[in-house]
């Protein structure tokens, strides 16, 4: 069985399943963020009304919003306290971080685990070799807060192997927006994407984090990279991090294997009004951007921050533009104080808000006017998420952010560090 | 003719006129202007006039401070109004929505010199007394015509001198001073005076804590108010690039006439709070002790400078915030963040559970911190009239950054020197 088979058939209570079958399977941690906790949680009052099942398995983060900007947003945080509260499941409150890095940096992710979550990037949590799927705010209500259960229809495995090196200059998160187009959207409905192939297996854990978070652009169901010593070396740093329950594929083929070669990628950025519009970075230089942004799930890491550092480095960011950095966690705002990093960028030009998803969807920050454009590490660039339909919204690496925020205009940011 | 106070001789200079005396009113041409956000309003009155001329560009200071950054598209549709007017009429001191509260931002920057008139959008531009000059808030009409005419009216006011002497006992700040005068005089117990602080006690103050004076004073109705400059008003400005010799310091008189004169002796104090709902409702911290918080806010240009960061951070060093209590922290501007996270404070704060925001007035303009019925934030802003951070239903009060650190350490309203206490035993 492949990895999704095997966690599948064990949280059934099966010796094996096959793709196609349909299982009832437990499920160990269901995620919400503090818009969909909040409609989860009244349907589940109005629908359900019975005590949570095991709320020691439910962990909601307050996300989309750091500090409530109305009263009628304060409302729906203090309602979800009082639900959090009643209900004895772990509340993570506003400034822990961004939904999935606050759940992994707080110990709640482990390999072998099936995670659910009312967000589609759910997925994102096969980095640590989980069986992470978004599922609708309703299925939990339904099944998962009353039974711990969820049911599933076990996908078909499909393997993506990347290989080559990139050259100097292009990241991991240039390869996964360029996988998106490749592949393209929707093209993979329904399927477990194992991503594998020597470029991945040398990546190290939080760059690998990219990966499964394409899942749903790609409309698959799930995705992951097979648990290494690289997943194991990271989840002992967690805290109560165990690989007691990891799994991993017994050898079984993937149903199908598509190929990709990274050697000749140059830095690429997805325009709006789709993830799947990807085009080298060359192709957009000169675009003008007002405003870049390290932040949202594909950005925010300590990695996108030193990267933005180092282009930053001798430099400030252009007059005309708000470079905004979103810390995907707590810990990662701390270890960037700890490394000079929020200093440097600071000095820069560069402004930190809390660790949240920042300006994704413009709940808290972000709403942008007429005619105003954005470019960033956030996953989504749909016209009208950012305030004004008549916006734009640009995705790419923590350093071709940097570099447009130097300039002004979307640059490679090979011209600009050395 | 006896001596003059500071107001007269401001108004005087200001207005090319001499011998004022209170009550009369005569057109002075002010030496700054400031406009906040709502500086889209003032564009947008022009625009409908078809003004194109302004009478000096140099002296429009305007600074995206109140909603930073947009929350919804109008917000930032205002915003890139105001950005390209600045652009088109060539206004130089335009500062973004990532600079920080308009009033600390001027003064960090040298555009607040000794002895000038600066008026304001905001009705705590009396805080540029802190270097001497004279601050007075303004309406967005008022200001509007500033730009195109270069004047304004203005009634010289009656002066008032706080004389201040003794030293504060540990704990206690000169938030707690001005709140207790706060709660002595009332909100109208100083209205259109102009507050010239004297004695010992504000000679001893740094500029900051200067500003949190002149700040404050505007809750008692103050016109402006004002601190003696001296050597350490200077060498601020010599921080801030203005050199000596472009401004001149202007001092009351020896013989002066106050209305009244009033004195206090700051080592008798305790720790203040302003409970709700009004900035003169003000009792000693023990009064209220123990009632219950939901959240902190440590923010504002009355106290969120980089040495009231340094007080929450040393009260909080090692200690964690209170389960259930949010600690929002809210540097008034990037210049104090840059020392907060150069100095150590920053990470502190952090390590303590504390949510830092991006520089600017935050939520006590409104701007986040937002609470709901039936909740309760001690904040170390200037204002906690029922519904400012929210619902109506929702209760704000006001205390120094130590009251609000060791509040948010203990989730009730907390006396600071109990955790002081801890500290040595």
């Amino acid at each position: 069985m492949n990895m999704a088979e095997k966690i599948l058939a064990r949280a059934s209570g099966r010796r094996a399943v096959e793709p196609g079958e349909i299982v009832v399977a437990d499920v160990d941690r269901l995620l919400m963020h503090d818009l969909s906790g909040y409609l989860t949680g009244q349907v589940y009052d109005r629908e359900v009304n019975r005590p949570v099942r095991y709320p020691e398995r439910v962990v909601m983060v307050f996300d989309h919003h750091f500090s409530p900007p109305t009263e009628q947003q304060a409302v729906v945080l203090e309602t979800n306290r009082a639900w959090a509260r009643r209900h004895g499941i772990n509340l993570l409150d506003c400034g822990s971080g961004n939904l999935h890095h606050a759940a992994v940096r707080g110990g709640f992710i482990q390999p072998g685990m099936i995670v659910v979550g009312s967000d589609s990037h759910t997925p994102v949590h096969g980095a640590l070799g989980a069986l992470g799927v978004a599922l609708g705010n309703d299925s939990h209500a339904g099944t998962v807060l009353p039974y711990g259960k969820a049911w599933f229809k076990v996908p078909r495995t499909v393997r993506i192997e990347v290989s080559g090196t990139p050259r100097p200059g292009v990241s991991a998160r240039d390869v996964a927006l360029w996988l998106v187009a490749k592949i393209g959207e929707g093209e993979l409905n329904y399927a477990a994407l194992e991503f594998a192939g020597p470029y991945v297996k040398e990546l190290a854990f939080w760059d690998r984090w990219l990966f499964p978070l394409l899942c749903v652009d790609l409309g698959a169901k799930c995705a992951y990279v097979e648990p290494d010593e690289v997943t194991e070396a990271f989840v002992r740093t967690l805290p109560g991090g165990s690989v007691d329950r990891l799994e991993r594929s017994d050898g079984q083929e993937a149903e199908s294997v598509l190929r990709f070669d990274v050697g000749d990628l140059e830095p690429q950025v997805a325009c709006p009004p789709t993830v799947g519009d990807v085009r080298p970075v060359a192709g957009l230089a000169g675009h003008p951007v007002q405003w870049a942004e390290l932040g949202g799930h594909g950005g925010g890491r300590l990695e996108d921050i030193a990267a933005a550092a180092r282009v930053l480095d001798g430099r400030r960011v252009h007059p005309r533009v708000r470079f905004n950095i979103v810390p995907s966690s707590r810990e990662v705002f701390a270890e960037a104080v700890r490394a000079g990093l929020v200093l440097a960028l600071h000095q820069a030009g560069a402004t930190w808000f809390p660790p949240s998803t920042g300006s994704n969807q413009a709940y808290n920050m972000g709403a942008l006017a007429p005619g105003e454009a954005m470019i960033s590490t956030h996953a989504r660039n749909f016209p009208g998420r950012n305030g004004s339909p008549e916006a734009e919204m640009y995705l790419a690496s923590a350093a071709t952010v940097a570099a447009s925020a130097v300039a002004g205009t979307i640059t490679d940011p090979r011209e600009v560090a050395a | 003719m006896s001596g003059k106070t500071f107001a007269q001789k401001a108004i005087e200079r200001a207005s090319g006129t001499r011998d004022l005396v209170p009550g009369q009113i005569v057109d002075v041409y002010p030496d700054l202007y400031m406009s906040h956000t709502a500086s889209w309003r003032c564009i947008k009155t022009l625009e409908g006039m078809g003004v194109t001329e302004l009478y000096d560009p140099d002296r429009i200071a305007m600074v995206m401070d109140h909603i930073a950054p947009a929350v919804t598209t109008k917000n930032a549709a205002d915003h890139k109004l105001c950005r390209e007017f600045a652009q088109r009429m060539g206004i130089r001191h335009f500062w973004d929505v990532n600079a920080g509260i308009a009033h600390v931002v001027l003064m960090e920057s040298g555009l607040i010199r000794p002895g000038e008139l600066v008026i304001g959008t905001d009705s705590h531009s009396t805080i540029y007394g802190a270097l001497g000059a004279f601050g007075t808030g303004v309406g967005f009409s008022e200001i509007t015509a500033t730009w195109v005419t270069g004047k304004l009216w203005l009634k010289v006011p009656d002066s008032v001198r706080i004389e201040i002497g003794g030293a504060l006992p540990p704990g206690t700040y000169p938030k707690d001073i001005m709140l207790r005068l706060i709660g002595d005089l009332g909100a109208d117990g100083l209205t259109y005076c102009s507050a010239e602080f004297g004695g010992s006690y504000p000679g001893s103050m740094s500029v900051s804590e200067r500003m949190t004076f002149c700040n404050l004073a505007m809750e008692m109705g103050a016109k402006n108010a004002y601190v003696e400059p001296d050597e350490i008003t200077r060498r601020y400005l010599d921080e801030a690039g203005q050199p000596r010799d472009r401004y001149q310091e202007l001092l009351p008189d020896e013989g002066a006439e106050y209305r009244e004169v009033i004195s206090l002796d700051a080592s008798a104090l305790a720790p203040q709070v302003s409970v709700p709902h009004s900035v003169d409702n003000v009792v000693p911290v023990d009064e209220v002790a123990g009632t219950r918080l939901d959240q902190v806010f440590i923010g504002s240009c009355a106290n969120a400078k980089y040495d009231d960061l340094e007080i929450a951070a040393q009260v909080l060093a090692g200690r964690k915030v209170a389960g259930h209590v949010r600690l929002i922290v809210t540097p008034a501007s990037a210049a104090v963040m840059s020392r907060a996270a150069a100095s150590g404070v920053l990470g502190t704060l952090i390590e303590a559970g504390a949510l830092i925001t991006n520089p600017g007035c935050g939520a006590c303009a409104g701007n986040g911190g937002v609470m709901t019925d039936g909740e309760r934030t001690l904040s170390t802003a200037n204002r906690n009239f029922p519904g400012r951070m929210g619902s109506y239903e929702s209760e704000i009060f006001l205390g120094s950054p130590a009251t609000a650190a060791a509040s948010a350490v203990r989730g009730v309203i907390t006396n600071p020197t109990d955790l002081m206490t801890e500290v040595s035993s």
